[in-house]
């Protein structure tokens, strides 16, 4: 009974550590972290390695959890939800608008009373874990209903559910979403036009190849000495593909670009 | 090239680059060195090597620094000048204009300042000078005269040396690195996006052409690309932009020739004849800009700009 919620407290423990650690890899887009969570509190060049300390510390208590029972991993689990709490409390009052954070860059509605709610919930699901006398991986072999409860409250007092839901059903429009080259390349060398025209093509790389709104152009030469042009669509498994011979004749003078 | 490609697949006309002729009397920028001016007549010698003689209109005005008489423009003066009837009448020039915007790495000096700018990984760096009289002037729009700050002002070039003289914007008050994002676009994407149009000089010169911020990285080879406050879609270098000037009510189609990885930092606002959209969508060559209406001592037009 006292050990039922390990299971919970170890894999949210591991889904924050993931998740922050995601964040701060995609801090290449810069301003990415000026919204979120108690790394707002410390000064500019500190958040990153802030959120960093902050997965690391999650990582270690989850495993010392799951693997051991430890009084220090407890007591420290107890604590880390307690301090959270007192840290939202904190976020709460003087950055209102702020997201928590907790999950990383999908938890950047501000701070309410239901993510509040739910280290207050986490902490007291801590505390009694203090006194489970298994390891954290017995419970997961054998789940029982009070584990389902927990899980329950939290998905109640979970906005991230509400942001992830909103997130599938309204995703920003395909032409300001950035798509990768190589996976728009596969999707055509898997599609119809691309089997008519392969045994044309001088190479099968791409001369030439650029991203127009939601589609993407390869250009081709074939052994006309034609430029053969693919647009693969980029919404979609199995996306529209187009295509057109040109020859070298009708193209006008080319521009000069510099890049 | 991309862009005729790109018509041939979806078999529709390439659309061709230059002002809309529906825009009324075409405007045209004759970019050179004043070989002569009086007060009727200018001859400039352009960069083909070419001679050109105006006429000043009676109305026209003139930039250096500071406005004053077209006569009064010094011999050897680069001018970018805006002319009417097919490039005959001329009726605004500026005289050595020049720009600088970057992200600032450095202020040194106690009274002139010297400021060094980043202006984009393939733009490199620039040091401009401010000179005294002008620091107050300029302290006023960018509060945050310190490395990491954003910075964007025009001033006129004098023996190698760029003076700025007036801020071209009201500096956003976030550093470099802290764009904030733009807002969400549930509904899709409009086919033309409201927002403010700047111009650079960092462009060959007479090169009609824009920077857009919103290239694929890969593509532009720019990593510092596909930042903007504004929901822009994703083109490409070679795509061709139909530019709308709202305060001017001009339209024309330029081509994007490069990143606009520094224009996209900017989330400020044009106030030049209202108050426009937040956000810098494009960045013109002064040729662009000037035959667009824009005037290059303003700095911006608000604009609505799609694919053309």
């Amino acid at each position: 009974m006292l050990a039922a919620q390990l299971p919970i407290l170890i894999v949210l423990l591991v889904m924050g550590a993931g998740a922050k650690l995601a964040t701060v890899r995609t801090d290449a887009t810069p301003g990415a972290l000026t919204r979120l969570g108690p790394a707002v509190l410390v000064p500019g060049r500190w958040r990153a390695p802030a959120l960093m300390a902050c997965a690391v510390g999650e990582l270690v208590l989850a495993c010392g959890l799951l693997l051991t029972t430890f009084p220090i991993f407890r007591y420290g689990t107890a604590l880390f939800f307690a301090l959270s709490t007192y840290v939202l409390l904190e976020l709460r009052r003087r950055r209102p608008d702020a997201g928590c954070g907790c999950f990383g860059e999908v938890s950047s509605t501000p701070v309410g009373l239901r993510s509040i709610g739910r280290t207050v919930v986490l902490t007291g699901m801590a505390v009694m874990a203090i006194f489970a006398p298994v390891p954290g991986w017995v419970p997961f072999i054998e789940p029982s209903w009070p584990l389902a409860a927990g899980l329950a409250v939290l998905a109640v007092l979970s906005p991230e559910l509400e942001e992830a839901a909103h997130r599938l059903r309204y995703r920003a429009p395909c032409e300001q979403r950035p798509s990768s080259e190589a996976v728009a390349l596969a999707k055509l060398k898997a599609s119809g036009p691309w089997r008519d025209h392969v045994g044309t093509l001088v190479s099968q790389e791409p001369r030439d190849s650029w991203r127009e709104l939601c589609w993407r152009f390869f250009a081709f030469e074939n052994r006309d000495h034609q430029h053969v042009v693919f647009a693969v669509y980029l919404s979609g498994l199995r996306p529209a593909v187009r295509v057109a011979v040109v020859s070298m004749e009708s193209m006008p003078e080319s521009t000069p670009v510099s890049v | 090239m991309r862009r005729v490609l790109a018509a041939a697949v979806f078999g529709r006309p390439p659309s061709v680059p230059g002002p809309d002729p529906a825009s009324g009397d075409p405007l045209r920028a004759v970019i050179g060195e004043i070989l002569d001016v009086s007060p009727h007549v200018i001859t400039v010698g352009t960069e083909e090597g070419a001679e050109e003689r105006l006429v000043i209109a009676p109305w026209a005005k003139a930039w250096r620094g500071t406005e004053l008489p077209p006569a009064d423009v010094p011999v050897g003066s680069r001018v970018t000048m805006r002319t009417r009837r097919e490039g005959r009448v001329v009726e605004h020039l500026w005289a050595d204009i020049t720009r600088a915007t970057g992200v600032i790495r450095s202020v040194e000096g106690r009274k002139d300042l010297t400021v060094e700018l980043d202006c984009g990984p393939h733009r490199g760096r620039r040091t401009v000078m401010i000179p005294y009289r002008a620091t107050g002037r300029l302290r006023v729009r960018h509060p945050y005269l310190e490395p990491g700050f954003l910075f964007d002002a025009i001033g006129v070039r004098e023996d190698g040396v760029t003076k700025a003289l007036l801020p071209a914007t009201s500096q956003p008050p976030y550093p470099a690195r802290s764009v904030p994002p733009p807002p969400p676009a549930y509904g899709g994407v409009q086919s033309r996006i409201s927002g403010t149009v700047v111009w650079s000089d960092v462009f060959d010169s007479g090169e009609r052409g824009a920077a857009y911020p919103m290239v694929e990285r890969s593509d532009a080879g720019c990593p510092d690309a596909e930042v903007s406050c504004v929901g822009l879609p994703y083109l490409a270098i070679g795509s061709l932009l139909a530019v709308h000037n709202v305060c001017g009510n001009r339209s024309g189609n330029v081509p994007i020739v490069a990143c606009g990885c520094v224009a996209g930092r900017f989330c400020d606002r044009c106030v030049e004849c209202d108050t426009g959209a937040r956000g810098r969508i494009a960045e013109l060559s002064p040729a662009a800009f000037v035959e667009l209406g824009g005037e290059l001592a303003k700095g911006c037009f608000n604009a609505r700009v799609g694919l053309g």
